[in-house]
């Protein structure tokens, strides 16, 4: 009997009462299974907590399933719209691309543009055959004549490349040569390498076309039994300009087009400029095609857009400032932003559903290890009702979405400070590339990943999943904790997030007095960064409740909110370089990489931010004079001794994995107070390298006064507050001892005078110092 | 002498990374002491003497298909010790039948194959 195993996503991250949600989930092993709603309340199985809390809750979706196994179609590609087989040349033909391939020794044949049906054996094609040449082929059904070059490709640098077939002599031909420059390619002319290659030979027989037959760049048709049509010979590289002609183009003709001149009119069927339909807020799916018939291409997992085309010339490092030298197009045969599976059940939520947390369970066989999932999503108020918002990182999740350090990360052990712990799913996930990855990951051929989203199975957006890295729960599981906490002090609260913030920018966070965001609150987009400063100055009070906070700029299309662009670049704390010229998010136009770039500092926002981060042991904080200022009493006050979180589930202390610290040189407001601070991590923590311009001896926990949490507190305008504890592991602390500890004392005592109407307490102490006592007013 | 089979190998960089490891590992075999791995025993994970700090960082940072990692069996109740495949696709294979009661045993256990590694090169 097979192993059961069952996966599954939504089509929405967050949605209200009423709203229909969709499920589509794949199994293996079962064509059945039981799904249930639950509201999730703790994630954590740590025996030191209170373990995995969910609540099942009645709806008309609860039962049993069916359920089946569901196909992914990984790998980016385009597909021309071509209604009028235009493109079912039966006679002669050009095909021609400048292309930059990534992986052309990877031992399969990869299709760079054709019309080609590799189950039949039909049509005509240009690519890269499993020994690393430039081929062209046609097949006629019964045979396929192949032609291919003397020299393989090198990996990352730029051809122009042209098959040419004259039906009349039979006569096919191949051009390859090199169009290397100072910048744009991976060697210099100072390499000894031949890139040049020109054959020619005589075929037996010319392409045969079937009528359905879709042209593809960048992938052919293939056909599975059980799957049906699907797309395989993924190309990997980038591929710019490229053109159909229904005659054989001479070689003077092709010299041109590879010396940058204008493609000739005569015999063109399509010429795709790669650099068509940009605009200063971005690139979409679609590349124009400016050939008599206007046929457009769409990108399928979506392409890479805005990156370095063959003429780039080191000047410009945007494709606003030069979108001719932009032309690259970049695909990836592992690329996946979305599942596209079918929907096994369609759901009208109940209007009754509280605000929380949800999952379906979805359960199959013993419902044990893979045999179980939950499609995590969140369900905000129809009108919100609460003081209390609390803000699940969603974006932070995208970003994290199936990552595997421990199984493909060469530092993340040195980084972690332990070996990784792996579970079966974080296998699963390695062996299986229909998971599809985050971004921290890099495709296969070596390029970092740049496109998340989560229409597809997001493995460690699910309770009780610990990061194999660090063994640790990790964002969604974690902020449970801040959930659970909520839960047992009986706070009545809403949740809100990212997505929400994004769509609706303040007007989503200004109907709460207070707003908790997460152990993670790492990714936000412009808006979103927006959002909260704008609330904050607005009156908010909020409190930062994790680390490593408001660092990293993304992007998301309005029409596609699932699917987030982040390209990697600025200092050495990302998983993976953007290339040179290449750090301008498609979705937007806008310089991607770390907040930092824009003089957007975290500490502009929260009062701290990115210190640096280590993942061995936690450590406590201790208080700081601040915290006996009788002004900020209140905030510790029921509060014995100096430490404060010297426990919790995020290894043994309130302090740590991710550390963030206050610094007016980034804008720390000048009246933030530090209530207390950790310090004496680990030398696995590493301080962030804008701590100074040179790496040197001293950057790590012992040696680095840097390297601490700082728990802030300051008053913005309007009676609008910030508590920001600096900390990852705070949340994982406040569930030790029943909830019953001193950081959930701390976090108590803020909460209620944050959600309390009127000044601060600190504000009446000033005005009448025996009135700063707090109660629970929530 | 190096061997001829470097010769043989495009990326030139895995001959000194060798040549590097090589003298690295003469000097890391001398911290190898009985009380160093009881230290570990104790603790396996946060701030470590400097001899033994200077052991793990070498061995979390050997090629990818040289590491080992941790399984979990049942979690916070079983643990094995893999060894990871290097070459995404591949699953880490099992390397003994060793069960651990925790992440940590198993992580000792696991350090003290790094040593063994480390003593039989």
């Amino acid at each position: 009997m097979a192993q059961i195993k069952i996966f599954g996503y939504a089509d929405k991250i967050s949605v209200k009462p009423g709203d229909t949600i969709q499920f589509h989930v794949s199994a293996d092993g079962t064509s059945t299974a039981e799904a249930h709603l639950v509201r999730l309340i703790h994630g954590d199985e740590h025996p030191h907590g209170p373990g995995f809390i969910e609540e099942e809750i009645d709806c008309v979706a609860n039962g049993t399933w069916r359920v089946e196994k569901q196909f992914t179609q990984v790998g980016s590609f385009l597909e021309v719209a071509d209604p009028d087989r235009k493109l079912a040349l039966d006679g002669s033909i050009t095909l021609c691309a400048f292309i930059w391939p990534t992986w052309p020794d990877v031992g399969h044949r990869q299709c760079l543009l054709g019309r080609w049906d590799n189950d039949k054996n039909r049509g005509y094609g240009l690519g890269i055959n499993p020994s690393g040449r430039l081929e062209f082929w046609v097949g006629s059904g019964n045979e396929v004549d192949y032609l291919q070059t003397e020299l393989p490709l090198q990996k990352q640098a730029w051809y122009f490349v042209a098959a040419t077939f004259d039906a009349r002599s039979g006569r096919a031909t191949l051009y390859q040569e090199g169009v290397m420059n100072r910048y744009n390619s991976l060697l210099s002319k100072v390499a000894p390498v031949e890139y040049r290659s020109h054959v020619s030979e005589v075929f037996r027989f010319g392409q045969n076309n079937l009528s359905d037959t879709p042209f593809l760049v960048a992938g052919s048709r293939d056909w599975h039994a059980l799957r049906g049509h699907f797309v395989s010979q993924l190309y990997c590289g980038k591929i710019d300009r490229c053109g159909v002609f229904d005659r054989p183009l001479g070689r003077d003709e092709l010299d041109v087009i590879r010396s940058g001149g204008q493609p000739p009119s005569y015999g063109m069927v399509a010429y795709w400029d790669t650099t068509k339909g940009y605009t200063d807020h971005g690139i979409g799916d679609v590349v124009v095609d400016i050939g008599p018939n206007r046929l457009n291409a769409n990108g399928h997992n979506r392409p890479v857009r805005a990156q370095t085309g063959y003429n780039w010339n080191g000047r410009n490092d945007c494709f606003r400032l030069a979108p001719h030298e932009y032309g690259g197009i970049e695909f990836h045969a592992d690329a996946m932003i979305d599942s596209n599976w079918k929907v096994t059940k369609r759901l009208e939520l109940p209007e009754t559903l509280r605000s929380g947390a949800y999952a379906m369970r979805v359960r199959g066989g013993d419902g044990k290890g893979l045999a179980e999932e939950y499609i995590v999503f969140f369900v905000r108020p129809r009108v919100p009702s609460g003081r209390i918002a609390l803000l699940f990182s969603t974006a932070t999740y995208i970003a994290y979405a199936n990552e595997r350090f421990a199984t493909d990360g060469h530092i993340v052990q040195p980084m972690a400070g332990q070996p990784p712990t792996i579970s079966e799913v974080d296998i699963e996930i390695y062996e299986n590339p229909e998971f599809g990855g985050g971004c921290y990951d890099s495709h296969a051929d070596g390029a970092g990943i740049c496109y998340s989203s989560y229409r597809r199975p997001m493995v460690n957006m699910r309770p009780k999943y610990r990061i194999s890295a660090f063994d640790l729960p990790w964002n969604f599981p974690a902020d449970l904790s801040i959930l659970a906490w909520l839960e047992h002090k009986g706070y009545d609260y809403d949740v809100l997030t990212d997505e929400d913030v994004h769509r609706e920018g303040v007007a989503a966070m200004a109907p709460y007095a207070c707003i908790l965001n997460s152990t993670h609150p790492e990714y936000h987009s412009e808006r979103m960064l927006d959002a909260h400063e704008d609330y904050i100055a607005g009156g908010g009070r909020f409190i930062c409740m994790g680390a490593n906070s408001f660092c990293c700029n993304v992007a998301f299309r309005d029409d596609e909110p699932w699917i987030m662009e982040c390209r990697k670049t600025g200092g050495h704390w990302i998983a993976w370089a953007a290339r040179p010229g290449e750090y301008y998010l498609a979705t937007t136009g806008q310089m991607g990489g770390i907040w930092t770039g824009f003089q957007r500092w975290g500490q502009k926002l929260v009062g701290n931010t990115f210190a640096g981060e280590g993942f061995a042991h936690s450590q406590p904080y201790r208080r700081m004079p601040d915290s006996y200022d009788p002004a900020l009493a209140w905030i510790t006050e029921g509060i014995e001794g100096e430490l404060i979180g010297d426990f919790g589930l995020g290894n043994g202390g309130a302090a740590g994995i991710e550390i963030d610290c206050y610094k007016l040189g980034f804008g720390t407001p000048p009246n933030t107070k530090i209530i207390a601070s950790s310090g004496g991590h680990p030398d696995n923590y590493i301080a962030h390298d804008e701590e100074g311009a040179h790496a040197h001896q001293g950057f790590s926990g012992t040696h680095n006064y840097i390297l601490r949490a700082d728990m802030v507190y300051f008053e913005a305008p309007n009676d609008g507050a910030v508590f920001a504890t600096g900390s990852i592991a705070f949340g994982s602390a406040l569930p030790i001892n029943g909830f019953e500890n001193n950081v959930s004392q701390l976090l108590s005592n803020v909460v209620n005078a944050f959600v309390r109407p009127g000044p601060l307490p600190s504000l009446l102490h000033k005005l009448q110092p025996s009135t700063g006592r707090t109660e629970n007013v929530a | 002498m190096l061997p001829l089979e470097y010769d043989r190998s495009q990326d030139r960089d895995i001959v000194v990374r060798d040549r590097f490891d090589n003298f690295r590992r003469d000097f890391l075999r001398t911290l190898v002491t009985p009380e160093m791995i009881e230290e570990h025993r104790r603790s396996p994970l946060g701030q470590h003497s400097e001899r033994l700090e200077r052991l793990l960082i070498y061995f979390r940072q050997r090629p990818l298909d040289e590491r080992y990692a941790v399984k979990v069996v049942e979690p916070f109740r079983k643990y094995q010790v893999v060894r990871l495949s290097g070459h995404r696709g591949t699953s880490p294979r099992v390397v003994d039948e060793a069960i651990y009661a925790s992440a940590n045993e198993a992580c000792h256990g696991l350090f003290l194959r790094c040593i063994r590694d480390l003593l039989e090169a």
